[in-house]
């Protein structure tokens, strides 16, 4: 440390240290002249043999300096001015290689971001390790028939896999016993819910925003203090508490401008005044760091609001909290210190095991009975990373191949370039430069590269997360992953491109400075002539060759997949015309519109909305056909249907859509309600439940929720319409019920999707629908505003996303991988003017130059191939979940990755061939 | 480059010149001149220290803090930078000199024999 000082110190003063060094040296100089003197010489005599006896006066300064060590510094300064002269002397070389290692660091650090973001991050609150998340794991079971499982009513996810199911939810009765039983390993334990969009008013003005349910526990568990005013506590959180909600940062800095005015305000939410208390932290987004709510209510404020959310809990008000076979709390507690995980799983599961065991009512049920179990909770919630961490890992795969390719590039570049410099070398280590200095120079330089392309890639990563960000919302509201450059990503990138810069530096720097001194000195052509390479002797170069030309095939087959999964997507034939539909959702009831006249309103802004000019025909249901996705019991001559979907419509449904009808009549305006009850069937429903008979007027029975006083809905068909896709464009279509809504009982009546079929563009008509909504009534929010086409394009957003990425990344490493090949011929070519130039002046044809050149390409490119295409084969079943019906090694895919890869090789390949035939045969025989 | 030198004279061992300023600091304060002239003359003209490793070997010892340099006025008047030996110094010089002397016993053990038959 003091050395370092040091020498700081003395560089600082190294002005004044020559001075001293010079007066030093010239007072020696001074008293061995006098000395000389004193014994007997003459003056000028003296002061000569003074002189003399000193010896070289620059010498020993530049002794002394280096003691000063200062030297180091100077000598790296003299190298990067070097290097950077030397880079801009080469300023195509500095490019290709930058921008390709830059365009790998940039792909890199922006899918890191991602992961980071996703995967890695942890919950913004204090000592996150020590939270869990509360699940329970069963058999798979059927959902048909007589209950089978004691989750007879559910609200939330659950996932199946090949053995079986797991849920975060929990009856509210469960959630009670558990906090009991939890205290001795947890130090608490608190419930959430997530209430979807809610309508909250704020000085009359309307706007949907995310909520979330929370339990009295959920603020103190998680220990997060709030930016103004106080927490929901277990106070609010009981029957008949004063209704309050807590707002985030952000919502509250854009409705009332700050957090502190904030507190106290009123506001209404699904039209039931509420009380705002505080303000959460800026950086608390709740659990899931796929939905960032707005608003935190207290969880038994759910029977105020949810009434208009369509949560189960509409039809079970109280009983919401009291059922013990209707699932959908989620539970997160925080360990007690020095508790894991193992033991407060075991202390848990067994009175969850004694409780769910008192709610089965038959042996089906008690047969397979959810089992508890903890999960870490560090991360929060997991529906992210379920959703994009196999994407995600796959991305990094292809960034990482592609960064390595671009390595291999650099050095190749370098490699090429290092032989070029060979006599230079030669003449430094002649001149006396010691080897370990030149190495340091050569290291410099590359170190520089990579500098200039962490650089550069930084900013493309930037870009590219930008990119990336809004590729993965594609226009969806509200969406809340958003990856930024932090310090991991940034130390991960500047580890990389410093490695990238040693790794590549290193080994050209040890072969330029080889100490083959002599014959490079003498005669360059004798040495390289002399060693012409064959094919036999591989070289580095060629190693390094294949191995980005057989990276890059991995990446154009993957891309092919990928593109051909998309294709085959979008062929999937959809039954209705996807062209100039304009779709948007409205929800009267949250808006506080009174449950009886929303049908009234429906019909009302149906009709208004038909008269702009340019519109040909207005409908409405329940969601758009690709994402509806509602199932009822549905009856037919007393037997359950299997599978079917239903979808509640408005009239001209299908003239809207362009639906052909097969038999029968469409639902129209007449349908109301007070008439007979109607239904249109898909064609696939007649076919497999009403048999070979007429099916218009055969009636269909609805049971569950929608029966009326135990007795179901009756609904008469009156047509049969030709099958049309219906929830999403993978998997088998169902057969489908269209129902008229407005013969459905009035809680039916909620959120609703028009469907405009416009005869330009539908985009224009968007302020027109939006002008009429506000006329119709202000208080109600129009929201997901877009075309059917975009609606579509939505629900296979990754397959666009992985499509587009994977081109983009096969591209790229394709088009690296030809410059790295366009260097190598082009550094033959250099090699073998002379050689060329001979078999000219002997008679070789131009076409047999070129051929001698390619042929070299030709044997690279297929060695690459070879070795790509086993890779490609052999990896490319990780990927066979990502892909739809295609199969991982899918012939035409390879096959043309395989082509495209072997054409731009002769391309690149082609240029430095047509130099070499060009060589002037004379030229290059003086030249030797 | 080097000046021809004297039949008599005898070439410093390598790492010995360190050894040689620190003793020769040990009474007091002396500028370089003086302490190469000093080392000539003790050694009866036998070793001759050269300038340039003189100096620096003066500015190695005062990097390692075993010496200290200042300008101060020589006895002829002039300005002249003086060195003197750092308690550090003196603990280097104390076990440089004991190494030394075991060195020199050592060869001396195991040259003296030759010595004998040769004369």
């Amino acid at each position: 440390m003091s050395s370092l000082f040091r020498k700081v110190q003395w560089w600082l003063q190294r002005r004044r240290r020559e001075d001293d060094l010079q007066e030093e040296l010239q007072f020696h100089l001074a008293a061995e002249r006098d000395e000389r003197e004193a014994g007997g010489l003459r003056a000028d005599d003296a002061a000569r043999a003074a002189r003399r006896d000193l010896g070289n006066a620059a010498l020993v300064r530049e002794e002394a300096r280096t003691l000063w060590s200062w030297m180091l510094v100077e000598q790296l300064a003299q190298d990067v001015r070097y290097g950077l002269r030397g880079m801009l002397k080469h300023r195509m070389f500095t490019a290709l290689a930058a921008l390709s290692l830059a365009l790998g660091i940039g792909a890199n650090t922006a899918i890191f971001s991602f992961m980071d973001a996703i995967l890695l991050r942890s919950l913004p609150v204090s000592d996150p390790a020590s939270l869990v998340v509360v699940k329970w794991r069963s058999r798979p079971y059927q959902n048909q028939g007589p209950s089978q499982f004691v989750m007879r009513g559910a609200d939330g996810r659950t996932y199946r896999d090949a053995s079986g199911i797991t849920a975060g939810i929990f009856p509210f009765p469960a959630f009670e016993l558990l906090r009991e039983a939890s205290a001795p390993v947890l130090s608490s334990l608190f419930a959430h819910k997530s209430a979807g969009s809610v309508n909250v008013i704020v000085r009359g003005e309307a706007e949907l925003v995310r909520g979330e349910f929370v339990s009295g526990g959920f603020f103190p568990g998680l220990a997060v203090v709030p930016a103004a005013g106080r927490p929901i506590v277990a106070d609010d959180d009981r029957a008949g508490a004063p209704p309050v909600a807590v707002l985030s940062l952000g919502y509250s800095q854009r409705r009332f401008g700050d957090p502190a005015s904030a507190v106290g305000q009123p506001v209404l939410i699904n039209n039931v005044p509420f009380t705002v208390v505080g303000v959460a932290p800026a950086e608390f987004f709740g659990v899931d760091p796929s939905a960032a709510p707005q608003v935190y209510l207290p969880m038994r404020s759910t029977n105020l609001v949810a009434e208009q959310l369509g949560l189960l809990a509409l039809k079970l008000g109280d009983r919401a909290f009291t059922g013990e076979n209707y699932y959908w709390a989620e539970i997160m507690g925080r360990l007690k210190p020095g508790v894991d995980l193992a033991t407060a799983e075991t202390a848990l599961a067994a009175p969850f095991a004694r409780w769910v065991a008192t709610t089965a009512t038959n042996d089906r049920e008690r047969d397979n009975l959810p089992a508890l179990r903890l999960d870490e909770g560090a991360a929060g919630l997991d529906s992210l990373r379920r959703q994009y961490s196999k994407p995600l890992y796959v991305l990094l795969t292809m960034v990482g191949l592609i960064l390595a390719i671009a390595c291999a590039n650099t050095a190749n570049l370098l490699l090429a370039r290092s032989a070029a410099r060979a006599r230079e070398m030669a003449v430094r280590l002649s001149l006396g430069a010691g080897r370990w200095r030149v190495v340091r120079q050569l290291l410099t330089e590359s170190v520089l590269l990579a500098t200039l392309s962490g650089a550069l890639g930084i900013i493309i990563a930037i870009v590219g997360m930008r990119v990336l960000t809004q590729l993965l919302a594609n226009g969806q509201e509200g969406f809340t992953l958003h990856a930024e450059l932090n310090w991991h990503v940034l130390l991960v990138t500047l580890a990389l491109s410093v490695a990238c810069g040693m790794l590549f530096g290193l080994a050209p720097a040890l072969q330029a400075t080889r100490p083959a001194l002599m014959p490079r000195l003498r005669d360059r052509s004798v040495t390289e002539s002399g060693t012409r390479p064959r094919l036999v002797r591989v070289s580095l170069t060629q190693v390094l060759v294949v191995a980005q030309i057989a990276t890059s095939l991995v990446l154009l087959v993957a891309a092919g997949l990928f593109v051909r999964t998309l294709t085959n997507l979008q062929s999937i034939s959809l039954g209705f015309n996807r062209d100039n539909v304009l779709l948007f959702e409205v929800n009267a009831p949250q808006a506080g519109y009174p449950q009886a006249r929303v049908a009234d309103f429906y019909a009302d802004l149906r009709r208004r909305l038909g008269e702009v000019p340019g519109v040909r025909d207005v409908t409405l249901s329940h969601a758009s056909l690709i994402r509806a996705g509602r199932s009822h019991p549905i009856m037919v001559d007393g037997r359950p249907t299997q599978g079917t979907r239903v979808l509640w419509t408005g009239p001209q449904f299908f003239t809207t859509m362009q639906i052909e009808i097969v038999r029968g009549r469409e639902i129209v305006e007449g349908d109301r309600h007070g008439t007979l009850p109607v239904a249109v069937v898909s064609d696939l429903f007649a076919r497999t439940n009403l048999g070979d008979g007429d099916p218009i007027g055969r009636h269909i029975a609805i049971g569950g929720s929608l029966s009326i006083g135990g007795a179901p809905l009756v609904l008469e068909v009156v047509g049969v319409a030709a099958n049309a896709r219906y929830g999403g464009l993978k998997g088998e279509n169902p057969p489908v019920v269209y129902v008229s809504y407005a013969h459905l009982p009035s809680t039916q009546h909620r959120q609703m999707t028009y469907a405009m079929r416009t005869e330009s563009d539908p985009l224009r008509y968007v302020s027109a629908v939006r002008q009429i909504v506000h006329a119709a009534d202000g208080r109600v929010a129009i929201t997901n505003v877009k075309t059917q086409a975009f609606d579509i394009d939505q629900t296979i957003n990754q397959e666009i996303v992985f499509a587009r990425l994977c081109s983009a990344f096969a591209i790229l490493a394709l088009t690296i991988a030809c410059v790295g090949l366009y260097a190598t011929m082009a550094y033959a070519v250099a090699r073998r003017t002379g050689e060329i130039g001979l078999r000219l002046a002997l008679g070789a044809g131009r076409g047999a130059v070129i051929w001698m050149m390619l042929r070299d390409v030709c044997v690279l490119a297929a060695v690459g191939l070879a070795i790509g295409g086993s890779a490609a084969l052999a990896s490319s079943r990780f990927i066979e979940s990502l892909l739809f019906e295609t199969k991982p090694n899918d012939p035409r895919a390879v096959a043309f990755a395989a082509v495209i890869l072997l054409a731009s090789a002769l391309v690149a390949g082609y240029g430095p061939a047509r130099r070499a035939s060009c060589v002037d045969p004379l030229t290059a025989l003086r030249h030797e | 480059m080097t000046p021809p030198k004297a039949p008599s004279r005898v070439d410093l061992l390598r790492g010995t010149l360190d050894l040689l300023i620190l003793r020769t600091l040990l009474p007091g304060p002396s500028h370089g001149h003086a302490i190469a002239k000093h080392i000539q003359r003790t050694s009866e003209e036998l070793l001759q220290v050269e300038t340039g490793s003189l100096y620096p070997a003066l500015y190695r010892l005062e990097a390692k803090g075993w010496i200290a340099a200042s300008w101060e006025l020589s006895d002829k008047g002039k300005r002249a930078r003086y060195y003197r030996i750092t308690q550090k110094g003196r603990k280097q010089l104390a076990a440089e000199q004991s190494k030394w002397t075991a060195f020199v016993r050592a060869m001396g053990l195991l040259l003296k024999p030759a010595d004998e038959d040769a004369s």
